[in-house]
Formats: structure tokens, sequence, C-alpha cells
């Protein structure tokens, strides 16, 4: 940016990003730079936005900025995020991101919408240098025979389901499943048990003592907790009374939560997917994931959280599975990412 | 009121069905209508996902049942009560006080040795105990913002099964609406009155008068506006009851598919919904309201007459917001423009032109305009709320130009 001396519009996922942004570009610079967003707009030579202010405003504002920062720029191909990028006449544009990957294949959009890759930093030698030596610890827990009976008779009734269905029309797929669900009883049932499967799975009491044993361990330092439902953040938050953040949580709590755990006046932070990307919290070395999904982009992210360089600490990512569990498949598709490589695994 | 997340309607050789549970095909549902209104009678105090939960089950071995029609009960039953809110963000206070004085003795442990003496219960009774409650009621209020906590305080109801099958009915009509691009309203009987709640909803409309006594109302729908489309899909859902209580009419709507095409819709009154006219005071006609109460009954020699008056020039018409009376007997009338779309502003310059031999001012908001737009004489522009000096100035204007001339 002082190298060209251009307009700058820098795009973040989130206002919490967009804020860490404008906290950075002050504190380098002493720039207060404007922002658009947040029921705020106030552009300057340096703006920072949010993606979805950005697609809505570009009509009005492209033509000012020269030089487009695209931060996590995963996010920009959306159907309608990308007129963020489409609408803009800047001929500079940069994007940024550790997991340019998406599901759906329009990651190769990028490549016109922003431009080709120029750098790219493998895994392998970013850690020890910029990112921090780090461990993952995988650790299989089992359900209790309650929440085992309950997921085996959830797992019968769906699989039967399927089948019977599959005999009359072979290629039967849980879409179908879905889409009966309204007029027969029994596909509700299996949907039912489909989704109460989930919830055993991010709730299994098992996990509670685990995370108890992870905090007897890590006593003093730093956590963050990722739990793959609210129920459970709150759950978890309910048990050992620390903070937990989700996506309802208010800006004023958030700020305040997330300063309280910068200064260390909580040590350990639960959070269902607001934490998974981009807001730093340098401290943390240690996570602990109790639930999520099975890409690797969040998998990555979330350990992206505890990798920050500081001193020579190492950093710890725990991740707490069901065993006989679907769960047990999802963390296997996890570990399809570079990143993953090295799992210890480990048995309490 | 339901959401378009609600919305069940079934898209059929170009018309468009929105889900309905009649006498006929659904007599079974009084039943269950029942049921879910005695769950929430009875049940007060308890939270919300639990009532969801009792509902959902009441349908799970219903074969008639899409998910959307279970969850759309959940939202109506879920309107007519009161649930305990936490506007001030007691709870969130709460949590920092909470989680502040529990840090010092993180972790909590269920069984305590040397190392880790912090008992959970022992530590829990004892911020109780600072906190001057028991326990369970912290934990009560710990997460009470949570919608799904919410505990439901008080039960309105609906007076019969019946009357809750009917506004769900109504209520997925004005769903589907919510899809609507325009709306067109033949009218025989009830005329005033539904031109009444069409501007207190401040919806955009046409009036063209195809007889002595029979006119054609054309709206614009939620999905032709340009901004604040979900306040104006709001406004055009909550008119929709007035008009269902009126008398003679007969309405068509197009509206728009998931699959980018048109569907249409019509009804009329031997449809047989039933609804009730809504109180005006539940819409929000602030900039009226407001407007008004600056005013006063009168001043300045000007007196504010609210009941519009229909103006005609052959088949076009126009039915003002308000009339203002001067003591010289000078009439003026004014329109306050809400909502608005480009084309909706050209046809308002095409009337107003059209009815130049009326003295008609019209107020449109600031962020309609172009930049640079060239502001005709009898408009004039607000920014949040119109004010009065502008005002009367304008109306001083004609009063003296129409003494001249």
């Amino acid at each position: 940016m002082a190298e060209t001396q251009i307009a700058t519009l820098v795009v973040a996922p989130v206002r919490d990003l967009m804020y860490q942004w404008h906290r950075r570009i002050l504190r380098a610079f002493d720039y207060d730079a404007g922002i658009v967003g947040d029921n705020l707009s106030n552009i300057k030579p340096i703006t920072v936005t949010t993606y979805d202010s950005a697609y809505i405003h570009m009509d009005k504002m492209g033509a000012g900025f020269g030089l487009l920062i695209f931060d996590e720029e995963h996010h920009l191909p959306g159907r309608c995020r990308r007129e963020a990028a489409i609408l803009s006449a800047a001929a500079m544009r940069l994007g940024l991101t550790a997991t340019p990957e998406r599901s759906d294949g329009l990651h190769k959009d990028l490549d016109w919408l922003i431009g080709p890759v120029v750098h790219h930093t493998p895994f392998g030698k970013a850690t020890g240098s910029t990112l921090a030596d780090f461990d993952v610890v995988r650790i299989p827990v089992a359900l209790n025979d309650y929440e085992q009976a309950t997921y085996d008779q959830c797992s019968r009734v769906i699989r039967h389901f399927v089948i019977s269905r599959r005999k009359q029309w072979p290629g039967y797929t849980w879409q179908d499943v879905c889409k009966e669900s309204g007029k027969d009883p029994q596909a509700r049932h299996a949907q039912k048990a489909y989704y109460l499967k989930q919830s055993i799975e991010n709730r299994a009491a098992e996990k509670l003592r685990i995370l108890e044993d992870i905090f007897r361990l890590h006593k003093g330092q730093q956590i963050l907790v990722f739990a793959g439902s609210n129920a459970m953040a709150i759950e978890v938050s309910g048990r050992f009374l620390i903070p937990t953040i989700l996506s309802h949580t208010r800006k004023r709590e958030r700020l305040a939560l997330l300063e309280g755990f910068a200064k260390g006046l909580f040590t350990v932070l639960v959070a269902n997917r607001v934490l998974d990307e981009g807001v730093d919290v340098p401290e943390a070395k240690v996570a602990v994931v109790i639930g999520g999904q099975a890409s690797t982009r969040q998998a990555k992210q979330r350990l992206g959280r505890v990798l920050r360089r500081s001193g020579n600490a190492r950093a710890i990512l725990y991740e707490v599975v069901c065993e006989n569990t679907k769960e047990v498949e999802r963390s296997q598709k996890r570990r399809r990412s570079d990143a993953y490589e090295r799992t210890l695994h480990r048995r309490v | 009121m339901l959401t378009s997340e609600h919305s069940i309607v079934e898209f059929k050789a170009g018309r468009a069905i929105p889900d309905r549970l009649t006498q006929n095909t659904h007599r079974h549902y009084m039943d269950y209508a029942e049921k879910m209104l005695s769950i929430y009678r009875n049940d007060i105090g308890r939270q919300r996902c639990w009532l969801h939960r009792q509902v959902e089950t009441l349908f799970a071995d219903e074969p008639d049942c899409p998910v959307r029609r279970i969850q759309a009960f959940c939202k109506l039953l879920d309107d007519a009560g009161i649930f305990q809110a936490d506007p001030s963000g007691k709870a969130a206070g709460l949590r920092l006080e909470v989680f502040s004085r529990a840090a010092r003795f993180h972790p909590l442990v269920q069984q305590p040795d040397r190392l880790f003496e912090h008992d959970e219960k022992k530590i829990k009774a004892q911020l109780a105990q600072e906190l001057a409650m028991s326990w369970d009621q912290v934990g009560r209020a710990l997460y009470a913002d949570v919608m799904a906590f919410q505990r439901l305080e008080a039960f309105a109801g609906y007076s019969d099964p019946g009357a809750l099958l009917s506004r769900y009915n109504v209520a997925q009509l004005q769903a589907c609406l919510y899809r609507a691009e325009s709306m067109i309203v033949v009218v025989t009987d009830d005329l005033k009155t539904i031109l009444r709640y069409a501007k207190l909803a401040r919806l955009l409309h046409e009036i063209v008068r195809l007889g002595p006594s029979k006119y054609r109302i054309v709206f614009s729908g939620p999905a032709s506006v340009l901004r604040e489309t979900r306040r104006y899909g709001v406004n055009f859902a909550k008119f929709l009851p007035a008009l269902l209580a009126c008398k003679g009419w007969k309405m068509t709507a197009t509206v728009q598919t998931p699959w980018k095409t048109h569907a249409s819709l019509s009804i009329c009154e031997a449809n047989g919904f039933t609804s009730h006219l809504p109180s005006p005071e539940q819409f929000d006609s602030g900039l009226e309201e407001s407007f008004a109460k600056k005013f006063g009954p009168k001043r300045d020699g000007w007196q504010l007459i609210r009941e519009g008056e229909i103006l005609h020039d052959g088949q076009k018409t126009f039915v003002p917001d308000f009339t203002f009376c001067h003591e010289d007997s000078t009439q003026v009338f004014l329109e306050i423009v809400g909502f608005w779309t480009p084309q909706y502003l050209a046809r308002r310059r095409e009337t107003l032109r059209r009815f130049g031999h009326h003295r008609i001012l019209i107020a449109v908001p600031q962020r309609s305009l172009r930049e640079g737009a060239s502001i005709g004489r009898n408009v004039l522009v607000y920014k949040t709320a119109l004010k009065l000096a502008p005002l009367m100035e304008a109306l001083e204007r004609i009063r003296t130009e129409n003494g001249t001339a």
C-alpha cells in the first residue's frame, strides 16, 4: 500500500475481522482508515469493509479504489459476493488465504476474479518459521451405554428405511428421504433419527469428562474449545463456567470476552463456528475440537487459530472423537489436509 | 406472521397454490390444532424449544405433514404468546459476572484431588451465594437471551382450533405473497376501507376507475421494490387480512417461482378465507402519524383533513394522503411517498401532470432522487421526516398564486 500510493480497499469476511484490519492499519500506519459496513459508510483512501457490504456498495465506490485486498479470499467466489470483484475497476488485486479450495469448485474463478497465484508456501515450510510447531492429538472416546444404544437404534432405523426403499428404487439417496419426509412418517422418523445421531455425537457425556482432563493437563494455559453445535457450546459453558462466543453473541459482549481472553482474565473460550476464521487470538496454544464438520477447510482454519507463532511454544490441537460413530469417518476426512499428516493417536 | 422459510407453495401449470388446510382435505387437523393449543395453554413457563418439540412429536405419525408446516404452526403459536425477553442485556451482564468470578477457580472438576480442588458443585453453590440467588436461578438466567431457551410467560392463543387453522391458511397466503411482483385487486364494494389499509401499509399503488363504482388497484409487490424489501413485504402481508375481511373484490397476483419464472395466484371473496380487520395501530405508519401530530389540527389558518378525497380524471384516479383547507377555501392535497421504485416515481410524475389543475404536493424521500435531479415545483424532498417549514412555505405559495390568478 505504501509503495503503490494508491487508494486501497480491504475486504474481510466478517465485521470482527473488518475492525481487526482497522486496528492493525491504525497501529502500522497511524492512519484511521474508513469503514463501510456495520451501518457505517465512511469512504477514505484506505477503507476496510466486509464481503457483504463490498458487493452491495461496489457499484458506487468501485471507481475510487486502485488496489483491492481480499482477506480469506475463498469467500469471494460466492454467487453474490463475486460481484465485489466484477464491479470494481481496480487494476491491482491481492487475495490472501490459507485454504483456497472450496467444496463447490468455484475457487477456479479466483484466477480471473483476482488473478493467478503468485506465492504459495507449503504447509511444511511454514511450520517452525512463521507458524508454531504443533501436534495434532486425536482422543477417541466411547459413548456411554445409553447413548450407544440410542445411537445404534437410530442407525438401524435409517438403514432399515433406506434399504427397504432401495429395493424399489435403486439409487435412492438421502435427498429423497428429505423430500419424502412431508408425506411419509417413516421417512420423517429416519430423518429425525439422523439428527438425533448427530446430536449424540456432538453432545456425548464423555466429551465433557475428557475436557476436564485436558483442562487439568493445561492448567494456566489459554485454551480454545470448538464445539459442533450451539447446544454443546452452551453445555460446556454451563458445566465449566467458561465464556462462549456464539453467532448471536452481541458485539459488546463479544469484544469484552475476546479482550478478557487476550488479557488472561479468562483462560478458556468456547465457540461453535464464529472463531473458526481469522480472529487473532495469539496467546492460545491449545485448541480442543469436540465436534465439527468433515471439511478440511474448517479443520485447517481451526488449527490456524493456535498456529500463530509466539516464542517457541509448541501448539497442540486435540480432536475428541466418539468411537464407533460417523465422527471417526469425518475425522479421517479432515485428515486429508496436509496439515494433519502427523496426527498422534492417544488413548485416555 | 410467517417468513418465507415457512412458506409452502405448489406451482402447477402456471398457478401458485399456497398450502391450505380445509374441512374437506384436512378435517383431522382440527384435532391437532386442539392439542397444539392445549400444549401452549398448559405449559406456561416452559422453554420455547421444549414447546416446539412437543408440537413436533404430535405430528410424528401424521402421513401428510411437511416439516415446514410444523414449523409454521410453532411460529404462529409463538406469535400468540409472550415469551420472557431480555431486552436490556441482563443475561449477558450476568454471564460476564459469573464467568469472571468463576475464572479464578478454573478448572471446575467433578472429582477434586490435591492439585485440583475446585469441586464443580461446591463452587457453583458458592458463586450463587455471592450473587444472592440459588444456582438453579443462576443457571436459568445465564442463557435466558437465547431464543430457544426463552420461557413462555403468557398465551393469548386463538379462540378455538378453527381459528388457528384459518390463521394458518391466511398466513400461508401472506407468505406466498412475499414472492409477489404485482397484485391487481378489482374492487366493487369496500373501496374506501381497502384504500385506507393500503395507505396505512404504505403500499405502492395505482388506481383506475373501471365503472361507476368499480375500481382496479394495481399494487407493486415485495419482489419489485429495490430497497427495504423485507419491510415492504411485511407491510404487504399485513394488508392482506384487511383485504380478506372486505366485501366485493377479486385479486390476482403475479409471483416469482424459485425457477425465475412467473405464476399467478387468484383469490376472491368466494374462496372463503376468514379474517378480520386488523387494528390500524398495527401498522407502522410513523411518517404520517408523526407528521399529523406535528401539524396539529390547525396551523396558520390551514386545517388538516386525514380522510383522503378521491380525485378523478377520466379513468385515472388519485387519492392523496392529506387534504389541507385554508380559511379562504383554498384546497391543497399532499401525498407522502415512502417506499418507491423508479417506475413508481415516474408514474407519480405523470399523475401530477394530469391532475395539474388540482393543487397537489408530493413529498419524496431524498434517497430516491438521482444525483443532480431537477426537483419540480410541487415536489417536497425530505430526509427522514417531512419538515413543517418547507411545507407551510409551499402551501402559502400555492395560496397566493391562487389569489393572484
